[in-house]
């Protein structure tokens, strides 16, 4: 039988899509990004990074590698944590087209979905089949960070979560622990309630201060205001009546919380409200503090993880490696605090290109060594990332600490997001550094509580409770 | 006065003129000591004072990393606009002086130039530059440092070159110079204290500003003082580097003022009468 | 004499253009997008009036931070002019090593206001400054004071990084007005028995009257538009507590994008400044 043209034709495209449906099938996303990629070579991508250690990882391994890989040109532009919302917006609002791949911070996804700024990504997943290793992301991150209202806007890339640290050897001696037991009748372990958080800080600062204090965070403003959402929201609080949309941070919850918080201070260093990240870093790695909270990696430079590499040379020795233990914060529910998601700028003028290397960047292969880099600042997000054997043995320690992450992970609480949430966190800060100067604790919760409702009346009440609700609705906006 | 009560005035005056300079260069001193602290001795408490030795490393990694081209841009975004807006702005500003040009009012428009505070034109600016491709350019930059200063250059120049005895100029005409010549020639050397000092004050506005250059650089063209501003991190705040980006950055500064001090206390002397 | 008008025109036309680049356009758009609509989610360019002109009028953080800078500067100047002219009698006459010693002061006025502000932080921190350490020596006890956290020490601490960065420019124009002073008119005063204080105010007062209008004027207006130490020792914190006109203007602007709020801002305040400058000079020229 003669075929006719068509038909040959038809058949030709029918063998052709099954042969690359079964290739699709057995490459991995990685490969399948780089495969597509090939098309663009020669052109630039410009990737928008927070300033600091982050873009030592594109700088230093994705960047190249991906040039390598592809032929296209990575190019790294850095800001500033508090100064990213700003350029993005900047440069969207002029329309200058001046980033493709941007870093995006989780909880100002939707002011920025809704400014215009970021380019919906479902269609490219679904076209270069990366739905499969979507689902490998750890299920906090995959489900609350990377849509707005149903679209996907970016690739969740960093499993930030305040986990707690302590020190171990402190935490397993016998005369602490006989002491510690008759005088409040239960044995001395990581701290599930905030309450055995003090009574514990108080002991140790009692009976081994002032060498080491109990307990010593960071309190200034940027960086306390998620240990606030957490504990808030831990003792039973909620931020707004869902209905009316008034604010509720003022309650006897609000009040509590600050109060404990200040009696916590009793049991931390002196000058610990001026304390940044760097500062309670320190005085951990120095074994002036037996507990603190705060972003993963803590976890690795305490236990000496990378401490020999160059990035890293500006960190001081640690004297308590080996000592640290890792568990989840009194409440068992960390805070996601910050974390990164890849996205695509809406006014890339090479958005195809922009997205494959963000699949790539995010796919469980390349993912997987990202986060091994020593200099990483990108924590692990994917199961596979918990669980790889290579990672659990790179220090003693290295697996309580992926589980812990992993925990972490599943409980978590997520950042409280609403439109201009930038605003809702700027009156959470002034706030926070209002009870350090230590103005009248209901004063101050009384004015954030009008602030953020004047907020809400200026935005616009019923535009509000909407994105709201799609937050607190979500299984990781409140503990359950 | 007797020459002993002079004598010991002027030790008394030495000591205390001796205390202010420790006080003022106090912290650049404590700057200087943490850009060559090793990480330990940063973080040591309580503060160390005098560190044990002189560890280069963290100039060494602003070499290494290519930070210390943010030095350079600012050298030459200052440096170049300074130029432009002293050649520019002393003509004009001889026109205005001699000529009157555009009556008392227009002199008066062209300082009221200079009293707008940065922010509020950062984004008006963001938004021309755009248009006309000069984010983060070497060019816009300078453009807009020139047109910055320009008035600032005008308002200094024109006092100084109304000191200037007009018979000299009229001498010179009659010796049959042309109207340039007569400024090259007769005006400027005069006024060259002035012009010493005005462009010291214009290279130094255009050095130390912060806020345009952080608005309008993303990444090619980032001046030092945003570079600066970039090492206080949330997870992560390098004084090591701070303190050494402080140096590299101050260094041209103390060159400047060394070898200009003369002329700048004479020529403020000359101009400040004026204003 | 149709040469002679070109000439002036074409040596002041290169300067005047550069100067309506960068003065014309802004200007011109902050007055047009003041009464738009514009803001970081809408850009709405229909004509709004003028809401964001009342808003302003009614923006309790506006006169907060507007009364704010006016109390700082009207505080700091003082003290730097104070400061200023002390040294510069200091250092007026004859003295060993005169020269390296100016240098050395002159020294805080030429480094970028965010050194300085990022230096006084350093200073003031209490783990890794030496502030707090020189305090205990003096009071003997053991100083914990949170200069960038205590509401009483916020202000002086951004006070003492700015005096010290502008008071040896203080000192430098004062001390050349100083030195212009007619050595014989003060010789004769002191021959004629005046006390120091009315050859200081009779003489040497209106002598430097013209520099020191100068110094007032520049530093003032630098101190009203102070932003880079703020922003670099507490960013407006704690709250909103040390937030001067420009960190707010900063806020508003590039933090929440309220484009027509920040441009009817930001017109207020060069007009107001404008006026208050033209009205300063005036009353300079007419005294001379």
């Amino acid at each position: 039988m003669k075929l006719s043209r068509r038909t040959l034709l038809a058949g030709a495209a029918t063998i052709g899509l099954v042969s690359s449906a079964s290739m699709a099938l057995a490459q991995s996303a990685a490969d399948i990004a780089v495969e597509a990629a090939k098309q663009f070579a020669g052109t630039e991508l410009t990737v928008f990074y927070e300033a600091g250690l982050q873009p030592l990882d594109p700088i230093n391994f994705s960047g190249p590698l991906w040039e390598e890989l592809t032929g296209i040109k990575i190019n790294i532009v850095e800001a500033p944590l508090d100064q990213m919302f700003t350029k993005i917006i900047q440069e969207t609002k002029a329309a200058t087209g001046a980033y493709d791949i941007l870093n995006v911070i989780p909880n100002q996804m939707p002011d920025l979905a809704l400014a215009g700024a970021l380019e919906p990504l479902d269609d490219y997943i679904e076209r270069y089949g990366y739905a499969d290793e979507i689902a490998g992301i750890g299920d906090v991150y995959r489900n609350n960070q990377m849509t707005v209202e149903g679209v996907t806007y970016g690739l969740a890339d960093d499993g930030d979560v305040l986990l707690m640290y302590y020190r171990k050897d402190i935490f397993e001696d016998p005369e602490m622990q006989s002491g510690f037991k008759a005088e409040f009748g239960y044995d001395l372990a990581p701290p599930a309630d905030w309450q055995q958080f003090n009574d514990i800080a108080g002991y140790i600062t009692k009976t081994m201060g002032p060498d080491v204090y109990g307990a010593g965070m960071h309190f200034q403003p940027g960086n306390f205001q998620y240990l606030f959402q957490e504990r808030f929201r831990v003792e039973g609080g909620t931020f707004f009546d869902a209905d009316t949309m008034r604010a509720t941070v003022n309650s006897e919850v609000g009040l509590k919380v600050f109060n404990d918080i200040l009696a916590d201070i009793e049991h931390m260093p002196p000058g610990v409200e001026q304390w940044g990240f760097i500062e309670m870093l320190n005085a951990f790695m120095d074994g002036q503090t037996a507990m603190t909270i705060s972003w993963p990696p803590v976890g690795r430079w305490t236990a000496g993880y990378g401490s020999d590499t160059e990035a890293l040379s500006w960190l001081p020795e640690t004297t308590v490696g080996g000592d640290v233990g890792y568990a989840l914060p009194p409440g068992g529910t960390p805070e996601l605090a910050i974390g990164f998601s890849l996205s695509v700028s809406s006014a890339s003028e090479n958005k195809e290109a922009a997205y494959l290397f963000a699949q790539w960047m995010n796919s469980e292969e390349i993912s997987l060594q990202r986060v091994q880099l020593p200099f990483a600042m990108r924590d692990p997000f994917r199961a596979s990332h918990y669980a790889d054997p290579e990672y659990r043995s790179r220090w003693d320690g290295a697996d309580e600490y992926l589980d812990a992450l992993q925990a972490g992970s599943v409980s978590g609480l997520l950042d409280l997001s609403l439109i201009q949430t930038d605003r809702y966190e700027e009156a959470l800060r002034q706030a926070i550094g209002r009870l350090w100067a230590k103005e009248d604790p209901q004063t101050i919760l009384d004015d954030l509580a009008s602030q953020w409702d004047d907020l809400t009346d200026r935005i616009g009440v019923d535009d509000q409770r909407r994105v709201y609700a799609d937050w607190a609705s979500k299984p990781n906006a409140y503990p359950n | 006065m007797s020459a002993a009560g002079s004598k010991n005035n002027t030790r008394k005056r030495l000591a205390l003129g001796i205390i202010c300079a420790v006080v003022f260069f106090f912290p650049i001193y404590w700057l200087a000591a943490i850009s060559v602290k090793t990480p330990d001795e940063i973080f040591a408490y309580p503060p160390v004072w005098l560190p044990k030795s002189i560890d280069l490393n963290n100039y060494y990694v602003l070499f290494r990393d290519g930070d210390v081209w943010t030095v350079f841009n600012s050298l030459v975004t200052a440096g170049i606009s300074t130029v432009i807006a002293m050649v520019l702005g002393t003509f004009a500003a001889y026109s205005i002086a001699r000529y009157k040009t555009g009556g008392p009012n227009f002199s008066m428009w062209i300082i009221s130039q200079r009293m707008v505070p940065t922010i509020c034109i950062a984004f008006p600016v963001f938004l021309l530059f755009v248009s006309l491709k000069l984010v983060d350019t070497y060019i816009g930059l300078i453009l807009l440092y020139t047109a910055f200063n320009l008035p600032y250059v005008i308002w200094m120049m024109r006092g100084y070159i109304q000191d200037v005895p007009i018979e000299l100029e009229q001498s010179a005409y009659i010796d049959g110079l042309g109207r340039f010549q007569v400024i090259l020639k007769v005006v400027f050397p005069m006024v060259r204290a002035g012009l010493f000092a005005t462009a010291v004050f214009t290279f130094i506005f255009a050095w130390n500003d912060f806020l345009f250059a952080l608005i309008l650089t993303r990444s090619d063209v980032t001046t030092y003082p945003v570079q600066v501003t970039g090492y206080f991190g949330s997870q992560s705040t390098f004084w090591g580097k701070i303190g050494a980006m402080s140096m590299l950055g101050m260094l041209p500064m103390f060159f400047v003022v060394a070898t200009m001090q003369k002329y700048i206390v004479r020529g403020m002397s000359m101009g400040a009468v004026k204003g | 004499m149709s040469r002679l008008f070109e000439f002036r025109f074409i040596i002041l036309a290169p300067a005047i253009f550069f100067i309506l680049l960068i003065g014309l356009y802004p200007f011109v758009n902050l007055l047009i997008t003041s009464f738009q609509n514009i803001t970081m989610f809408a850009d709405d360019t229909s004509y709004s009036g003028f809401i964001h002109y009342e808003r302003l009028f009614q923006d309790g953080r506006f006169w907060g931070a507007v009364m704010r800078t006016l109390l700082f500067t009207l505080v700091a100047l003082p003290i730097q002019i104070a400061l200023g002219l002390g040294m510069a009698f200091l250092f007026l006459n004859k003295m060993p090593f005169k020269q390296v010693l100016i240098a050395i002061i002159l020294l805080p006025t030429v480094i970028s206001p965010i050194v300085a502000g990022s230096t006084w932080r350093l200073m003031f921190d209490n783990r890794f400054g030496p502030i707090n350490q020189i305090l205990g020596w003096i009071t003997g006890t053991d100083v914990e004071l949170l200069w960038t956290v205590n509401l009483d020490l916020v202000w002086p601490a951004i006070l003492v990084a700015d005096v010290w960065q502008w008071t040896p420019f203080m000192f430098l124009l004062l001390l050349t007005a100083l030195s212009g002073v007619d050595e014989e008119q003060l010789e004769a005063a002191s021959i004629d028995g005046a006390s120091k204080f009315r050859i200081f105010r009779l003489i040497i007062l209106p002598a430097i009257m013209p520099v020191m209008a100068v110094a007032i004027l520049i530093r003032g207006l630098d101190l009203v538009r102070l932003f880079d130490i703020v922003w670099t020792m507490t960013q407006g914190g704690p709250g909103t507590h040390t937030e001067t006109i420009s960190v707010y203007a900063y806020q508003v602007a590039f933090r929440e994008f309220d484009v027509s709020y920040s441009a009817a801002f930001a017109l207020i305040i060069i007009v107001v400044l404008t006026i208050l400058v033209l009205g300063f000079l005036r009353l300079v020229e007419v005294e001379r």
